[in-house]
């Protein structure tokens, strides 16, 4: 059946079935339906060409990178296969990822899905600042303390630990002298280029 | 042989088809039947050779050197052969839905329609045949020559404007195909038939599913047994109840269920196996990674020297677990923060522990403290994993943190040389004393 790999819907809606009846299909290579199927090598390969991605741009984002950019980043890798990737896919490779503990998963911040790497924990002030700098890609200390009506102290630690973790990275040079927090993960790289000093 | 319930194809005296302008064959299968499944009273065609045209399903009955023709304008749809258990004992079918005249006749136009299996006996490709007949369903070449111009077919027996006589004397008709609307029916008909196949596709799969929910249940009380079972009837294992219980490990894995592994049970042979192959496997990039390596890098190198076949993270993790029964150098654990590595059995925490205390003792670190990427260098290992050293050294009261806009960094824990009677008291001697020289440089 090449229509499993080449056909995401029909991927998803096996998915359905297997949970339904209460199977897993990926759980093991071994497994009579990774085999049949050959959707085994299609899943554990996605996830190995993930964690090379998430690897390789942990530098410029700190082990937080946006699905959609994840999925961009594998179509490049993946163009001569031709087979094409789907948001679910992304998903159910990571689940599987999540087990071997380096903090892999999925998480949802606003509109948008970001792949974790790292075993960073982010707690729910942590989140609402990622989901704010989704405008723009940047925040400030007194965007977050008007926005979300916080304290400069809580809107500051929140920033500053983002900021150790490596999400974040400091722009001081404005001429408003306000410090920006940018964030590679939801920052695409034509807002963070744009941006003059 | 009678296949008149067919339009008749012409053949040469060699019995070869005789072709249309314009008609050219694509592919030719043997040991071919027809059959015509609503309508057993129609003789099924039996053994001849399918050749597949651009334009034409032609079946040549060789001994009576007669052809039978469905014209492929008239196939509303075609269906896959099948890819199920049940079919990998029958010889591969495709089924054709073909139009049906007014007056009942197959393969002709009309607004009912017929279902024909195309029973591919012989040594064929019936996926390389299948695929080709879809391109050509598809692509729709019969149409392409009346766009340049030219007038084509669709139907043997009816006259009208702007016929023309070809070789076989039948009569030509005009198949309106104008731009837009023609290449919308297009998409439409490759949605369609999208649609159809993952149906199709279905139809097997929810076979397969029934089944597979009545093992599950089964293989779920299984399971349930052999978790209680080990322990409850320890004196009572011999040698066939193990290799049972081994068996079922293997075919429950198969099923879907990943089996446990317990203290009694050591999981499917398959994981047995598994986890010698990667004790084996690990060493060499254990050596590299200065003794100790994150188990999700584990995963992808070994999948990528696999190549195919790849492992399942679950079935890493299940192999490692076993280490735990094999008499082997390695062992897999869990740091708090709940990254998984692989190291050597022989790597000793006291000595890392040793190592990073000295280092942090050095009058750089006593006033500037050790970073991860400081402890990584000296260690020898990943800076992720030089962290997960410092914060266990750190929770063992060796080291204490400093968190800053650079991260986090290290220092020698000072609180124990702190009299807590006296915290004013500055000792001249020891540890304290060394901190505050070196932190007294900067004045």
């Amino acid at each position: 059946m090449n229509d499993i790999r080449k056909n995401p819907t029909f991927r998803t809606q096996f998915h359905e079935m297997c949970a339904k009846v209460g199977v897993d299909p990926l759980a093991s290579n071994k497994g009579f339906w990774a085999e049949l199927l050959g959707i085994g090598d299609f899943y554990y390969e996605l996830g190995v060409q993930i964690v090379d991605i998430c690897l390789a741009t942990r530098s410029h984002n700190g082990g937080l990178i946006d699905l959609q950019e994840l999925r961009t980043l594998l179509s490049q890798r993946r163009k001569a296969a031709r087979e094409s990737v789907s948001e679910d896919d992304c998903i159910r490779a990571i689940s599987k990822l999540k087990v071997l503990g380096s903090g892999f998963e999925v998480i949802s911040v606003g509109k948008k899905k970001l792949v974790r790497s790292v075993p960073t924990e982010l707690n729910k002030d942590h989140n609402e600042i990622l989901e704010l700098a989704q405008a723009q890609g940047y925040v400030t200390v007194e965007e977050a303390q008007r926005r979300l009506s916080w304290s400069s102290g809580r809107a500051t630690d929140a920033l500053e630990t983002l900021l150790k973790e490596g999400l974040a990275m400091i722009d001081d040079g404005h001429r408003d002298g306000k410090r920006r927090y940018w964030f590679p993960c939801v920052a695409s790289m034509s807002v963070a280029t744009g941006a003059g000093g | 042989m009678n296949g008149n319930w067919l339009p008749q194809a012409p053949l040469t005296a060699s019995g070869r088809p005789v072709l249309q302008p314009g008609e050219v064959e694509r592919s030719l299968q043997s040991s071919v039947d027809l059959e015509a499944e609503e309508n057993p009273r129609l003789t099924p065609l039996r053994s001849g050779l399918l050749a597949l045209t651009t334009h034409r399903l032609i079946w040549i009955d060789e001994s009576s050197n007669s052809g039978y023709a469905i014209f492929l304008a008239n196939v509303i749809h075609a269906y896959p052969p099948k890819k199920s258990i049940r079919s990998m004992f029958h010889s591969p079918r495709i089924r054709l839905q073909v139009s049906v005249s007014a007056e009942g006749r197959i393969g002709e136009k009309g607004s009912t329609s017929e279902m024909i299996t195309i029973v591919i006996r012989g040594k064929n490709d019936p996926d390389a045949f299948f695929s080709k007949l879809w391109d050509a369903l598809r692509s729709r070449p019969w149409e392409v020559e009346e766009k340049n111009g030219e007038v084509t077919s669709v139907d043997g027996g009816v006259s009208g404007p702007g016929s023309r006589d070809g070789p076989s004397n039948s009569v030509w008709i005009a198949m309106p195909v104008v731009g837009v609307s023609g290449i919308l029916r297009k998409e439409q008909e490759i949605w369609e038939s999208t649609d159809k196949s993952l149906q199709e596709a279905f139809q097997d799969l929810n076979a397969l599913m029934s089944k597979a929910k009545e093992m599950v249940s089964l293989a779920e009380k299984m399971r349930l047994k052999l978790l209680s079972g080990s322990s409850a009837h320890a004196n009572v294992a011999n040698d066939e109840e193990l290799g049972s219980n081994q068996e079922m490990q293997d075919w429950l894995l198969s099923v879907g269920i990943a089996s446990p592994v317990t203290k009694d049970s050591a999981g499917a042979l398959y994981h047995q196996q598994l986890s010698r192959q990667l004790a084996d496997f690990v060493q060499r990039p254990l050596e590299r990674s200065g003794g100790m390596i994150a188990v999700i890098d584990i995963y992808c190198l070994f999948n990528r020297a696999r190549g195919t076949e790849l492992i399942s993270p679950e079935d890493l993790l299940q192999a490692c677990a076993l280490w735990d029964k094999l008499d082997v150098p390695v062992m897999l654990r869990k740091f708090d923060s709940g990254v998984m590595v692989i190291q050597n059995k022989t790597h000793s925490d006291e000595e890392i522990f040793t190592r990073l205390k000295s280092l942090a003792l050095k009058p750089n670190a006593l006033r500037m403290g050790v970073s991860p990427s400081d402890a990584a260098i000296i260690l020898g290992i990943a800076p992720a994993l030089a962290k997960e050293h410092l914060l266990t050294a750190e929770s063992k009261g060796l080291l204490c943190r400093d968190v800053s806009p650079e991260g986090f960094r290290f220092y020698v824990n000072l609180f124990e040389e702190i009299d807590p009677t006296n915290t004013h008291l500055v000792k001249h001697h020891g540890l304290f004393e060394a901190w505050v020289s070196a932190a007294s440089v900067f004045g």
